[in-house]
């Protein structure tokens, strides 16, 4: 794993916002007695994890007296400043401004702010989950990790209450197990998001996986290897389907298609378009963006006037607004000059259009053939 | 706007006079009042001489003429910054009023400060002028603005970034944000810009870190300093570190539950201010009432100066009070005061004269503005075909909470030009919102007290001019007893405003919410109770802890109470809410959505299944209450009755604090003691409910119900019938019955008087069942009945008006010195009264009680105010 960070390194910078992320990386996460933030909020333990010489290194400070969290902090602030990035699960949201709490409460300065910070949880919700998306269940369905008698995260500060009141400290050993498992899983998941991020898509597992990398990529401008991404999640979505694979596949080819026509490549857009249109139980925003595509496509590309009319009353199926009006108007004024000149088409077939029970009423559907 | 005085923000018309000429504007007004009723002309031509006695039989029972007042003026303190008097004068305020350049006089010397003027005096400048000097003389300086609704902060929020582009020479106009880029605090910068900022619920997340740090003045609420403000102080170490003065706006909104709550927050505000090193200063604006500076002294535990006389002008003013006339003497119904309010209002308009209209409830609201808009909009429409000349035509409009920010704006604006000619309001407008001057406020119902009425009033009231105010009675008791005593309204004193901010109920509320946000000391006050033992009890639950005798000698170590929850103590807690615990209420006549809540004290009461809930006139029928859920699910209903729930409350005292005769005719003391007051504990159930007709009244129909009760212990006063007035009562058993519950019902609107409360923060019960003494009380025992059980059959029952709130919020101690006041005006309703057997003005409806209750209750009252023992003989010679 620390070979992988070390050599990897280099793709943070995609994972922080475009800030200069850089090694060495420090893990850090907060145990606190509360989730609601404010001055009564405090972080008791704060865990640190790095890479040193191929051995992985944890340290945790413990908040034993509430009189020494002053000297703890400053402690803190050192760890903070040698790190080239922050690293943290949900750490943007809740553990930073936790700490920033507390540095403020004793009137010291903030020194978080100023290191770039990754926050893991935000690519993982793209690459891996999107609903249930906690650091245990990432560790199990992606890295295969299985914890044995964890401490339920919820009963953490009741523990350190506990400690706090009588004074016995044992109870806090399951807690910084917990913590520095939280830290090992951490470095895990973001050795595996470096190393996809260096190596591309042919290493992704799924195709959702391709798809995040995909974003990534085009969110950092390189635009070669975004469209490489959404190509491989295509493919790889159209060759496994399951249960989520329509959802994946149609996010893929809106994406594929969308960085196809920036790179001008119209009519291979115009087949993803195609893809996505004639996908049962498609979601209407995404059939009506897929119908003006091909409605331009073949007005002012293909310069095929009646399948443009086509496309154009499918945009319309929501319910006709003036651009779509507008549309048809011009449409139909081409299509009067053309009509002597050459047969009208018809396009797309009736077959495909029946199998699509959410795409609108059947007489709002297209009728240009006739 | 004549005085030269800058009062509001877009007025800046200095000295100019007001575009119509007064003269025709005053006759108008003369000509409108002449038509409420033949005695106000007479009086207005009458003017020296004094209004004649008030007589409640007729139409109009009161007039009174308020003489014009001339301005009074000071020149600026001389310490006062120089840029920030050129500013002033840039915006047509070259001097101040009297009252201003006193209350700057003490907030630039450190004294905490209460000002009270009235209605449109200019008091704003009384708190930005001391505050914009700090600012200017150290760019460090910050103050907080506490306003009692997000509205009154937005208003004053353009105000003040005016003034402060004003000083700041050439700043950015708009909203200030982005405009204090420049933080150079060089004392050689002539222009220093200047942040304020509105911080409550409405602040979007990504602009609070930006206002934390730029703001000098953060305009705010309580609820949000209670909840995001405070547990959140060490985001806000800029301000607290440098708070050089706290203003309270609208001070008199504190009283009750919320001042008490507020008190606590501020007890709150000041030990982080301590944490932090600083001590602000107090600035609180407040209006009318009887003790604005004990008020102020309480919420905030200061010492206060007070500033009460007003240098500002004020034109000729007419108050004049309407009582509509009876169409049933038997029932004592009264024409609706709602027709009443039209006619009266529609005099006004068609002379053209600008009006607001106050109603009591956002539905009454409605209503009245329908009705005016129906009168008048048509014809104007018709008139001026419309806006044929470009310009908006006149308009009638509603104003409620309720409606947009957007809307409301529009209207205030709408107001101020004089495209709006008439507003009908609810007591949204009566707060110190910008609507300019109108000619005259329409009371729709008595406003409920003295303050709020003197408030309402002065929304009307030009400088150059004549203005008037009217009030319209309701049939309810108490506005009835008001029209009927205009004097009590005009002559006396308005009421207290109480608070009890160690009502350990909420006391111990904001101590969690102190522990979370600052640990306490050992040795720590908070409010007047011993909070090392409450401390110690939160310790029991877990939710503190005492910090371990440290081993190290530093100062840091010596122990501390730690909070040692998981919770976030100030979610817990609502600052307007009995209980912050709240039933909501959901339509499932369509799709399933969420339209309204209620307090929990109140939910079985409106809630309770076949009840009928009304929202902006829509009615809705309840199908099912979830108790336990909290919730109600109702459905649209199309009917004419609407649901009025009876409660059972049953009251056992638990210690009785104090005991003591009553006051007799002639001043001396009863020979018996009467009144009481102390804890007890209180079990309400609602057990069934009445139809009632809309418009008639008709009770139509009724139901029973099998709902859980409610308990609480609470504070009370109690009023105990002697035996010997009970046995002297020429009735039988049934009639004095009604009498004592005819009695309780004028007993409780009179009290809600003297207290200067809503209807909703006390309850009412009778208790007939023993003596009336608590256990280990002091006794209440009459001379010839020693032993506690009665050797007789006779009830002694006591009457008990209690605070509906757990733990009791002051009312009690106050009602228990007051009782004397309290059955003389309970008497004076009564006797002067002129329905025969009752009616909703006095005892209560005669349908509800019985047909001797008016009766009997004020023969109990006559017989308490005996200073002898009266028997049954000579009791035969009272005359009713």
């Amino acid at each position: 794993m620390a070979e992988r960070l070390d050599e990897s390194a280099a793709g943070a910078p995609l994972f922080a916002n475009g800030t200069p992320a850089r090694a060495p990386f420090v893990f850090f996460d907060l145990e606190t007695t509360g989730l609601s933030g404010g001055a009564g909020t405090q972080a008791f333990l704060v865990g640190f994890a790095w890479c040193e010489d191929d051995v992985f290194v944890t340290r945790q400070y413990v908040l034993t007296r509430y009189a020494d969290e002053r000297p703890l902090l400053e402690r803190v602030a050192g760890e903070l400043t040698r790190a080239g990035a922050l690293v943290s699960f949900n750490g943007k949201s809740f553990d930073a401004p936790v700490l920033e709490t507390r540095y403020l409460f004793h009137r010291l300065a903030w020194i978080g702010a100023d290191v770039p910070h990754v926050d893991v949880l935000h690519p993982a919700r793209q690459f891996w989950k999107g609903d249930d998306c906690s650091l245990v269940a990432l560790e199990r369905d992606v890295l295969g990790f299985h914890r044995i008698g964890d401490v339920p995260g919820f009963d953490i500060p009741e523990r350190y209450f506990q400690f706090v009141r009588c004074g016995d400290a044992r109870p806090l050993a399951a807690v910084l197990e917990h913590n520095r498992l939280d830290l090992v899983s951490l470095a895990a998941l973001t050795s595996r998001l470096l190393h996809l991020s260096r190596v591309g898509p042919r290493e992704a597992r799924s195709a959702r996986e391709a798809l995040a990398l995909g974003r990534v990529y085009a969110r950092a401008g390189r635009d070669d290897c975004a469209r490489a991404a959404f190509q491989h999640a295509v493919e790889h979505s159209r060759a496994h389907r399951d249960r989520h694979g329509d959802d994946v596949r149609l996010d893929a080819l809106r994406a594929f298609a969308l960085s196809l026509r920036r790179a001008r490549e119209y009519a291979r857009a115009a087949l993803c378009w195609r893809e996505i249109l004639d996908t049962p139980g498609c979601p209407p925003l995404f059939a009506k963006d897929a119908a003006e595509a091909l409605a331009i496509h073949h007005e002012h590309r293909a310069r095929d006037l009646a399948a443009a009319r086509t496309f154009a009353l499918r945009i319309g199926t929501a319910g006709l607004n003036e651009a779509v009006r507008h549309r048809l108007a011009r449409l139909d004024r081409k299509l009067e000059t053309a009509t002597a000149r050459q047969p009208s088409l018809s396009w797309p077939s009736p077959s495909s259009r029946s199998s699509r029970p959410s795409s609108g009423s059947p007489t709002s559907g297209p009728r240009t053939s006739s | 706007m004549a005085g030269g005085n800058l009062v509001k923000r877009g007025t800046g018309l200095g000295d100019l006079p007001t575009r119509d000429p007064s003269p025709s504007r005053d006759s108008a007004l003369d000509q409108a009042l002449g038509r409420l009723g033949g005695r106000v002309s007479e009086q207005i031509d009458a003017e020296t001489r004094p209004p004649r006695p008030d007589t409640p039989d007729l139409h109009v029972t009161a007039v009174r003429r308020l003489e014009a007042v001339t301005a009074r003026y000071a020149p600026f303190p001389d310490a006062l910054d120089a840029r920030l008097k050129d500013a002033l004068a840039a915006r047509g305020v070259p001097q101040l009023y009297t009252h201003q350049a006193e209350a700057i006089d003490h907030a630039l010397a450190g004294r905490n400060v209460v000002v009270i003027t009235p209605t449109a005096s200019g008091k704003t400048l009384c708190y930005n002028a001391p505050i914009l000097h700090a600012i200017l003389q150290d760019p460090s300086s910050r103050a907080l603005y506490l306003f009692p609704t997000k509205a009154l902060a937005q208003d004053q929020l353009a105000e003040l970034q005016a003034m402060c582009e004003q000083i700041g020479g050439t700043g950015t106009p708009g909203t200030g944000l982005g405009a204090n880029t420049n933080r150079d605090p060089s004392p050689d910068n002539p222009s220093p810009q200047i942040g304020v900022f509105t911080y409550d619920g409405d602040t979007p997340q990504d602009a609070r870190r930006t206002i934390r740090s730029r703001a000098h003045l953060v305009l705010s609420n309580p609820d949000m300093v209670h909840s995001g403000i405070l547990p959140h102080h060490p985001r806000w170490a800029k301000l607290f570190e440098n708070l050089k003065y706290v203003v309270i706006d609208e001070l008199h909104a504190y009283r009750g539950v919320f001042g008490s709550h507020l008190a606590n927050v501020l007890r709150r505000l000041r030990r982080i201010c301590r944490h932090y090193g600083s001590n602000p200063v107090f600035l609180c604006s407040s209006a009318t009432i009887a003790n604005p500076r004990e008020l102020a002294e309480r919420l905030t535990g200061q010492p206060f100066e007070l500033v009460e006389k007003s240098g500002a002008p004020r034109g000729e003013k007419f108050f004049v009070f309407v009582n509509p006339p009876v169409v049933n003497q038997q029932l004592g119904i009264r024409r609706s005061y709602l027709s009443e309010t039209r006619r009266i209002a529609a005099e006004f308009l068609k002379r053209n004269l600008q009006l607001i209209v106050f109603a009591r409830s956002r539905l009454t609201t409605e209503i009245l503005t329908t009705y005016l808009k129906e009168d008048f909009e048509n014809v104007w429409g018709r008139v001026s075909g419309g806006a044929a000349n470009g310009d908006p035509s006149p308009s009638i409009r509603g104003y409620r909470g309720g409606y947009l920010p957007l809307r409301r704006r529009e209207i205030e604006k709408g107001l101020r030009d004089g495209v709006v000619r008439a507003v009908v309001s609810t007591n949204a407008l009566e707060l110190g919102i910008d609507i300019g001057a109108l000619d005259v406020s329409v009371m729709a119902g008595y406003p409920g007290t003295i303050a709020s009425t003197w408030q309402r009033a002065g929304r009307a009231g030009r400088r150059a001019s004549r203005s008037a105010a009217v009030m319209v009675a309701s049939s309810a008791p108490l506005d009835q007893f008001v029209v009927r005593n205009p004097s009590y309204f005009f002559d006396a004193s308005p009421e207290h405003a109480l608070i009890d901010p160690d009502n350990l109920h909420i006391l111990v509320d904001h101590l969690k919410c102190a522990a979370f946000e600052l640990p306490m000391t050992t040795d720590e006050a908070f409010g007047r109770h011993d909070v090392q033992e409450i401390l110690g009890v939160l310790a029991e639950q877990g939710l503190v802890s005492r910090g371990r005798e440290s081993e190290g000698s530093d100062a840091d170590s010596r122990p501390l109470w730690h909070w040692t929850s998981e919770s976030y103590p100030a979610d817990a807690v609502s600052l307007r809410s009995v209980s912050s615990d709240n039933f909501v209420i959901v339509d499932t006549t369509h799709e399933t959505r969420v339209i309204g809540e209620t307090d929990f004290t109140s939910g079985p009461a409106t809630l309770h299944p076949k009840a009928i809930y009304i929202v902006e006139g829509t009615l809705y029928q309840v199908e099912k209450l979830d108790f336990e859920g909290r919730k109600a699910y109702v459905r649209e209903i199309d009917c004419d009755y609407y649901t009025d729930a009876i409660t059972y409350n049953k009251v056992t005292p638990i210690d009785t604090f104090q005991t003591g005769t009553g006051v007799g005719e002639s001043g001396q003391p009863t020979p018996v003691p009467v009144r009481s007051h102390g804890e007890v504990h209180v079990v309400s159930r609602v057990v069934g409910f009445k139809k009632i007709k809309f418009y008639t009244n008709e009770n139509v129909g009724s139901g029973e119900l099998d709902l859980p009760e409610q308990q609480m212990h609470t504070t009370s006063y109690w009023l105990t019938v002697p035996a010997s007035v009970m046995g002297a009562l020429p009735f039988a058993p049934d009639d004095r019955r009604d009498g004592i519950v005819g009695l309780a019902y004028a007993l409780k609107q009179i009290a809600q008087l003297l207290l200067m409360c809503d209807g909703h923060d006390i309850g009412i019960a009778i208790n007939d069942e023993g003596t009336g003494v608590g256990r280990g009380g002091t006794g209440v025992g009459t001379p010839s009945m020693p032993t506690p059980v009665p050797p007789f059959p006779t009830p002694v029952p006591s009457i008990y008006i209690y605070d509906n709130y757990p733990g009791g919020i002051g009312f009690s101690a106050p009602l228990y010195e007051m009782h004397g006041e309290l059955l003389a005006k309970t008497r004076q309703l009564i006797a002067d009264c002129e329905c025969e057997n009752g009616c909703p003005g006095c005892v209560g409806p005669a349908g509800n009680t019985g047909p001797l209750a008016k009766a009997a209750a004020l023969r109990i009252l006559n017989l308490m105010g005996q200073t002898k023992i009266a028997t049954t003989e000579d009791t035969e010679m009272e005359v009713l």
